[in-house]
């Protein structure tokens, strides 16, 4: 059973076209979902159904299988948590206070935050980096900064999911980056995070997983290398666009450049690559810290080892794991993207030359 | 004095919000036509809770049935006005709110005036203006609610609109009173004053305002949940239409309460919390005690003043505005302002 679910979920404002069709979506522990789309395509009326603040016309939502309309919302809120785009969000309380707020579901209505209340806001502020702005009003600290408070404010309540609207629309470079890796390294303990966004290359470098919306409320669902496209790009967004790869030397990491605006109409025909090739992965990891998560990804993919080999590097304390892969070229991208996702160790897969 | 993190009051800031009500009130007991002294003061109400009288009977009436009933009268009122402002403030995170935006003083002062054209007495004036300050509350909930979008917006304008309806229907009451004896005694009441104040007129506006006033108390962390945005709200895992709901009732029947005993007083719904958010920041642990305890100060300054410049009495809105005015821009200029 999936942590989370969509099931046909179709929404409609009363005066316009029908914006979501048939929504299905599902997300486990630790993933990452990015909803793509272009303006208008119902980005953030898909966050909002899902989380039950409008309604599904149709269809519902499932948390462990539990319709979320059915649980209680000081339940709901303790597992599910919202980050809201930092312009509609309240800007009058200090840092501190923001985040003492992601606690409001476990306070009751005549109390005050309690000692461990508190604690539990200050750690989650020094596990965000964001101590040195406890005592400064939200109106008075970055766009940044808020964005990262308002995190912290959701991670405030503990949750196993994480909502957010598109956390590094108008940040600088810099700060895009520290709010994803922020969202990265949340994923990687466990956290389910979903997340919109108006970059398909934060989808490709960040998200194991992607929703992408069209203007028709026609959407497709699944792991990101099969949903994020150039065919697919061009059918949402009207543009032509290239995914390119930048390697360094530890990663190889995917990026998207847009070319030009689509001339003619595109053909549906999906793409299919479904002929077997070889390959092979390797990855050094600096610690076995994230050895579980590899371990999980090999898991799920292991239909298509042929072999395995891991070599702890006793001298540095480094690992290093290689793995023999064949299967069908889609899998094969789809578990080298998943392991590229995580954070701290350097992969590379090597292609067969085709031909 | 720093503000703490966690948004409470300091230990000293505790015992000044506690005793200062109570110093204010004890001097301005002594304060009037005739001058009595803090001891005489104390030795009368020590006197009144013994049970027993004093020695002066004069002295004794002068405070126990004309100050005592005025100054509780000013305290309830101040601290009431205070606290429903600053809850209307943070409901729509809006600094100009006032616990007339939803056009309940209006139509309390509607009814009042009304009360005086048919000829009530005290008490059948101020039930006047508590039934038509919750009628208009009605009027604006019904205009502003069930729409889809919008929400707290349209409700704020539905509630300007309701309040202009009002003032319109009390010019229409001041057009129909009798202009030898109704109409001076219908100006004279909207400009507010607290020398309706009886042990009477206590006992049925009083329980009201108490009531809102400790329930604000006893929710106050809960109130910082009220500037949010409905998405950020409702992702707090609060029953936020509750909180909202019982916020309106609560402000309302205090601010209803308020006008059908002394009138429209003015800006100390506004004053008040605003002086509280310089002070204090806008943690509603901190600024919530405070509005109560400066808006009772503040209430019996103004009230005390109003009653002794001159020989005859000061309708105490001017008063409020000329004190209230002048000391609000000084805060501003020194606090270089604030936000909701």
């Amino acid at each position: 059973m999936s942590l989370l679910r969509i099931e046909n979920g179709s929404f409609a404002y009363r005066s316009g076209p029908q914006t979501l069709k048939d929504i299905n979506i599902e997300l486990e522990p630790g993933e990452i979902l990015a909803v793509l789309g272009p303006n208008g395509a119902g980005k953030t009326t898909l966050l909002r159904c899902m989380m039950d603040m409008l309604h599904w016309q149709s269809g519902r939502s499932l948390l462990d299988g539990e319709d979320i309309r059915s649980i209680p919302a000081s339940k709901l809120w303790r597992r599910m948590a919202y980050v809201p785009q930092a312009r509609s969000a309240a800007v009058s309380y200090t840092a501190f206070q923001t985040v003492l707020l992601g606690r409001s579901s476990r306070i009751g209505a005549f109390s005050a935050p309690s000692e461990a209340d508190m604690k539990a806001a200050e750690q989650v502020m020094e596990r965000l980096g964001i101590s040195h702005l406890a005592d400064k009003p939200c109106y008075a600290i970055s766009g940044g900064e808020l964005q990262m408070v308002l995190i912290a404010r959701a991670m405030a309540a503990e949750p196993e999911i994480l909502v957010l609207d598109e956390p590094e629309s108008n940040l600088d470079f810099k700060n895009q980056l520290i709010v994803l890796d922020t969202m990265t390294a949340l994923a990687a303990e466990g956290v389910a995070c979903i997340f919109n966004t108006h970059y398909p290359a934060h989808a490709l470098q960040r998200a194991g997983k992607s929703l992408m919306l069209s203007k028709d409320g026609r959407s497709v669902f699944g792991d990101t290398t099969s949903v994020v496209t150039e065919d697919n790009i061009r059918r949402a967004f009207g543009v032509d666009a290239l995914i390119g790869e930048v390697e360094t030397p530890h990663n190889v990491m995917k990026n998207v450049v847009a070319v030009g605006i689509t001339e003619e109409k595109v053909p549906d025909a999906p793409c299919e690559k479904d002929k077997d090739i070889l390959a092979s992965v390797t990855v050094i990891m600096r610690s076995n810290e994230r050895a579980s998560l590899i371990n999980s990804a090999f898991r799920d993919y292991n239909h298509l080892l042929i072999g395995r080999m891991g070599l702890p590097h006793r001298k540095s304390e480094k690992y290093i794991i290689s793995v023999m892969l064949e299967g069908p070229a889609a899998d094969i991208e789809a578990l080298s993207h998943r392991l590229s996702l995580i954070p701290d160790i350097s992969v590379k897969t090597t292609y067969e030359q085709e031909g | 004095m720093s503000l703490r993190r966690d948004g409470r009051l300091g230990a000293a800031w505790i015992i000044i919000l506690i005793v200062l009500p109570f110093i204010a009130a004890v001097i301005a007991l002594g304060i009037g036509r005739m001058s009595i002294s803090p001891g005489e003061v104390f030795d009368v109400l020590r006197a009144a809770i013994a049970g027993k009288h004093a020695d002066s009977e004069l002295i004794e009436k002068t405070v126990m049935q004309l100050r005592l009933p005025r100054i509780i009268l000013a305290v309830l009122v101040g601290a009431g006005l205070s606290v429903s402002g600053c809850a209307f403030q943070s409901l729509f995170a809006n600094p100009l709110a006032t616990p007339d935006t939803l056009g309940v003083a209006s139509g309390a002062a509607f009814g009042a005036a009304l009360g005086i054209l048919i000829g009530f007495d005290l008490i059948g004036i101020q039930l006047m203006g508590l039934a038509m300050g919750g009628f208009a509350v009605a009027l604006t909930w019904l205009a502003g609610s069930g729409k889809d979008r919008g929400g707290l917006s349209y409700i704020v304008l539905s509630g300007i609109m309701i309040g202009s309806l009002f003032s319109a229907l009390i010019s229409f009451v001041k057009f129909a009173a009798d202009a030898e004896s109704q109409l001076p005694a219908i100006t004279y009441w909207l400009m507010g004053g607290l020398d309706k104040a009886n042990y009477r007129t206590l006992s049925l506006g009083a329980p009201v305002i108490i009531a809102g006033v400790v329930l604000f108390m006893l929710i106050r962390w809960r109130m910082n949940l009220l500037p949010l945005s409905d998405d950020e709200a409702k992702a707090s895992g609060v029953n936020v239409r509750l909180l909202r709901g019982v916020t309106v009732v609560a402000a309302t029947a205090i601010t209803a309460s308020c006008v059908s005993m002394c009138g429209q007083v003015g800006w100390v719904g506004l004053l008040i919390p605003h002086m509280c958010r310089m002070l204090f920041g806008n943690n509603h642990l901190s600024i919530v005690p405070a509005s109560v305890s400066f808006g009772a100060v503040f209430m019996i300054i103004v009230d005390t003043m109003a009653r002794s410049i001159s020989a005859a009495e000061i309708p105490v809105s001017i008063l409020t505005a000329m004190i209230g005015a002048p000391f609000f821009i000084v805060l501003m200029r020194r606090s270089g302002g604030w936000r909701i």
